[in-house]
């Protein structure tokens, strides 16, 4: 793997010694340490939010109200959802694009590095903020993590946890926030000599998307939740069941609601779209479609957040059906564009490789559920029931999760220059694919004989203890998935950190022709960026895809 | 002879095949389905069975797909070239494009059909004014002056209140609610609806099969919110007024 390096990159930075320790890691404003941090944060905050989900699960293990009581019950999953969306998928997805994007688009950081560090710092405290609700004398939030007024005013919820639930929320929404503006700002105008749009990476599109998205919709939550504080302090009435408050605010939420599935489902769509085209030796099939139907899902996206209130009475329903059944058409496209990819290709399968696939089998799961219950006549049924949670989590889990996991096991060298077992890495893909369809697939059954979602317990009679307890013994595989990972980090850490430049050795995007890890300023030298996949054409410059060539060869030095 | 039974074996052909078609409706599975105990539900059972057949043939054919490329193309030991570097086909592009065009729009045709015979409003319903509030229900009817209140319970037992309905005669449902959201949902009818404070949402369903059917609430509502479930006793419309006044209501 040579990098032959004909453009010089910007001229060296001037040379003062970086801080060390914990003083450097806070006073830093370096993309790939905020990257990593937030990865790191959002990671930790995914393990605590999965206790409580197994938690949740011991307690529907059989029915009765045993292990936990219906306080704590309705703490754990209010804070289960909320933890996982809003403190480890969006962080998760915007710390891995911290780190990998200005690689890939050959920049030397991102356009507003300290305010780079103000939006993870935001993240950390607000997630701080929003869990110290458990330390109070009456608990966290626990109406829910879309928290539906009124049950969510002070009348119905009047202990503090709520009002630290709300702030942590408008902490890391605004984190969020500004982290999109960064993103946007960075993809237009840092990227290197012969980046042209079309010619990034997928993942830094979906990201580039991603963000315009979160511009949309985040102001929509944080204002909404404002409002909710106004609710609860200042005798505001916006939410008052007078003057139709409670349907404004599912409004409200949904119109912010929908777009964050997208917003946190969309990266790692991009992951496995770069994964895929590695580890098939080829290149991504159907770039600009693949892009173009992004664009579609993200527009679509704010056009159908009324399907979430299909009971509620209030909604047109043909028009909201519609346009939800229509977002399946360029998910479709992405599918085939997926399997384009790896059709004729020479596949191998490390665990970047097996978790998109993994995703890509689960993730199929919840998009046909999904168009399933876009179907209002279907969901006056399934709303609101444990299919409902089934095909959330198929969704969720299938693209955060798996799609998180590939990007850790991909990325893996390039942000500490180890590469991470691969036996053990297979042993996690396995049991955590089995554990997932063990936990989740039942559920739809459950939820279509009738049991309702957030239900602290269930009676005998009702018929529902044999499939919650194939449900529960799924979950604890999950758990000890997650267990295997962290051996897998453990025994990495004691290896040499000897990761060439591009260990799976047919990288295609930018960051892979750099050093791994990367220099302060990210590149020593750019090569020539004349095609989507610069890296496989320095590695590979007599198999370039066709149009790869440039029009006027003969000008190349 | 042979002429004769070649037109025997052709009347037992056109007869299974009439007998298919006017029992297609049975024979065909639920797919996990409760038996549809309402006129509504028919309609709703029979929108959920085609869906899942489409999707079953349309998972099947990309999980197909999928595991053929992992199969197939799985990397045989080093290889000297590289695979063809395919990047575009846009004749492939605009089929796999157009095709689920098409069936979304029949998927929504059959959607629209069926939303409307489950809302359709039926002429003369009898009223029954449905309230929800932490954590129990309360079944009013106007015509008999009759209200049925009940306490939080498990699966529909000991205190749980009962909606007397009658088998074959068109019910309006009026739901409201006296604090949060609650949501009226009974999984034997196929259907749930909102309780929302401030507002009135109605429906209209015809109970088909005489029965006992458990009630829940469907949208989380507080702390016991897994206990706030009711019994539905659907009765022949000759026994109505016996089963009502039996219900323990209250004038």
């Amino acid at each position: 793997m040579t990098a032959t390096a004909t453009v010089p990159a910007a001229p060296a930075a001037p040379s003062h010694q970086p801080l060390r320790g914990l003083t450097g890691l806070i006073t830093t404003t370096d993309h790939k340490v905020i990257g990593k941090a937030y990865c790191l944060t959002g990671f930790g905050y995914f393990m605590l939010s999965g206790l409580f989900a197994l938690l949740i699960r011991a307690q529907l293990a059989g029915p009765g109200v045993k292990l936990l009581s219906r306080e704590q019950y309705d703490q754990l999953f209010t804070m289960h959802g909320s933890i996982m969306m809003y403190l480890f998928a969006t962080p998760f997805a915007f710390g891995l694009a911290n780190f990998v994007v200005p690689l890939q688009i050959g920049a030397p950081d991102m356009s507003f590095p300290r305010l780079n560090a103000l939006s993870f710092w935001l993240f950390f405290f607000g997630g701080l903020v929003m869990i110290s609700g458990f330390l109070t004398p009456d608990g966290a939030a626990d109406f829910g993590w879309f928290s539906y007024a009124p049950l969510s005013t002070e009348i119905y919820a009047p202990h503090v946890g709520v009002d630290l639930w709300i702030v942590g929320i408008i902490l890391t929404g605004l984190g969020t926030t500004l982290g999109a503006i960064n993103l946007v700002t960075t993809i237009f105008t840092l990227r290197a000599p012969g980046m042209t749009m079309f010619r990034m990476p997928i993942f830094t599109w979906n990201m580039l998307v991603v963000s315009v998205l979160t511009l949309l919709a985040f102001p929509v939550l944080t204002v909404a939740m404002l409002m909710l504080l106004v609710d609860r302090h200042l005798g505001g009435f916006v939410f008052s069941p007078a003057n139709n408050g409670p349907i404004l605010w599912e409004h409200l939420f949904w119109f912010f609601g929908h777009p964050e599935v997208y917003i946190v489902a969309l990266p790692f769509f991009g992951v496995v779209s770069d994964i895929l085209p590695v580890f098939s030796k080829k290149p991504v099939f159907g770039y600009k479609g693949l892009v173009f139907a992004t664009f579609a899902i993200a527009a679509y996206s704010l056009t159908v957040w009324a399907h979430h209130m299909y009971t509620t009475g209030v909604v047109v329903l043909p028009y909201f059906a519609g346009l939800s059944f229509v977002i399946a058409v360029p998910t479709g496209v992405k599918f085939f564009n997926w399997i384009g990819t790896m059709w004729g290709g020479s596949l191998t399968f490390p665990p970047p490789m097996l978790f998109s696939i993994g995703f890509l089998l689960t993730f199929l799961g919840g998009g046909l559920t999904g168009v399933m219950l876009a179907a209002a006549p279907i969901d006056f049924h399934l709303a609101k029931s444990y299919f409902l949670v089934a095909h959330f989590h198929y969704t969720m889990f299938g693209s955060i999760v798996f799609g998180a996991f590939a990007a850790i096991y991909y990325w893996w060298p390039k942000m500490t220059g180890r590469m991470l077992g691969e036996r053990l890495g297979k042993a996690h893909f396995w049991v955590t694919f089995i554990g997932f369809h063990t936990t989740f697939f039942v559920q739809h059954i459950l939820g279509i004989r009738g049991m309702p979602r957030r239900v602290a317990s269930y009676a005998p009679t009702d018929g529902f203890t044999f499939l919650n307890r194939v449900s529960t013994v799924g979950s604890f595989l999950l758990g000890i998935s997650t267990v295997i990972f962290l051996v897998n980090v453990a025994l990495t850490a004691r290896r040499p950190a000897d990761a060439a430049n591009d260990p799976w050795e047919y990288g295609q995007t930018l960051e892979w022709v750099t050093t791994s890890p990367p220099p302060r300023q990210n590149f020593t030298a750019l090569p020539r960026i004349r095609s989507n996949r610069p890296a496989w054409d320095v590695n590979y410059p007599d198999n370039p895809g066709l149009g790869h060539t440039p029009r006027r060869a003969s000008r190349a030095p | 002879m042979r002429r004769h039974r070649k037109f025997a074996r052709r009347a037992r052909v056109t007869a299974a095949a009439a007998a298919l078609v006017s029992t297609s409706a049975c024979t065909v599975p639920r797919f996990t389905f409760p038996r549809p105990r309402t006129r509504q539900a028919e309609a709703i059972l029979s929108l959920w069975q085609g869906a899942f057949i489409a999707a079953a043939v349309i998972g099947a054919l990309v999980v197909g797909l999928i595991l053929w490329c992992v199969v197939r193309y799985r990397a045989k030991g080093p290889q000297a070239l590289l695979p063809k570097q395919t990047e575009y086909v846009i004749p492939l592009e605009i089929v796999y494009t157009a095709v689920p065009v098409l069936i979304i729009a029949v998927l929504f045709g059959f959607t629209y059909a069926a939303q409307r015979a489950v809302e359709r409003r039926a002429p003369a319903p009898l009223l029954v004014e449905v309230k929800g509030s932490q954590w129990q229900w309360q079944f009013h009817y106007p015509a008999a002056n009759i209200s049925v209140i009940g306490g939080p319970s498990t699966a529909g037992r000991d205190s749980a209140p009962t909606l007397v309905l009658p088998v074959g005669k068109p019910v309006r449902i009026a739901l409201t609610s006296a604090d949060v959201i609650h949501s009226f949902w009974v999984p034997d009818f196929l259907f749930k609806k909102d309780n929302i404070p401030g507002r009135t949402n109605e429906f209209d369903l015809t109970v088909t099969e005489a029965g006992d059917y458990i009630g829940r609430c469907a949208e989380f509502c507080g702390l016991e919110h897994d206990r706030m479930t009711f019994r539905v006793h659907a009765v022949p419309a000759a026994d109505f007024d016996g089963a009502l006044a039996a219900a323990g209501g209250v004038k």
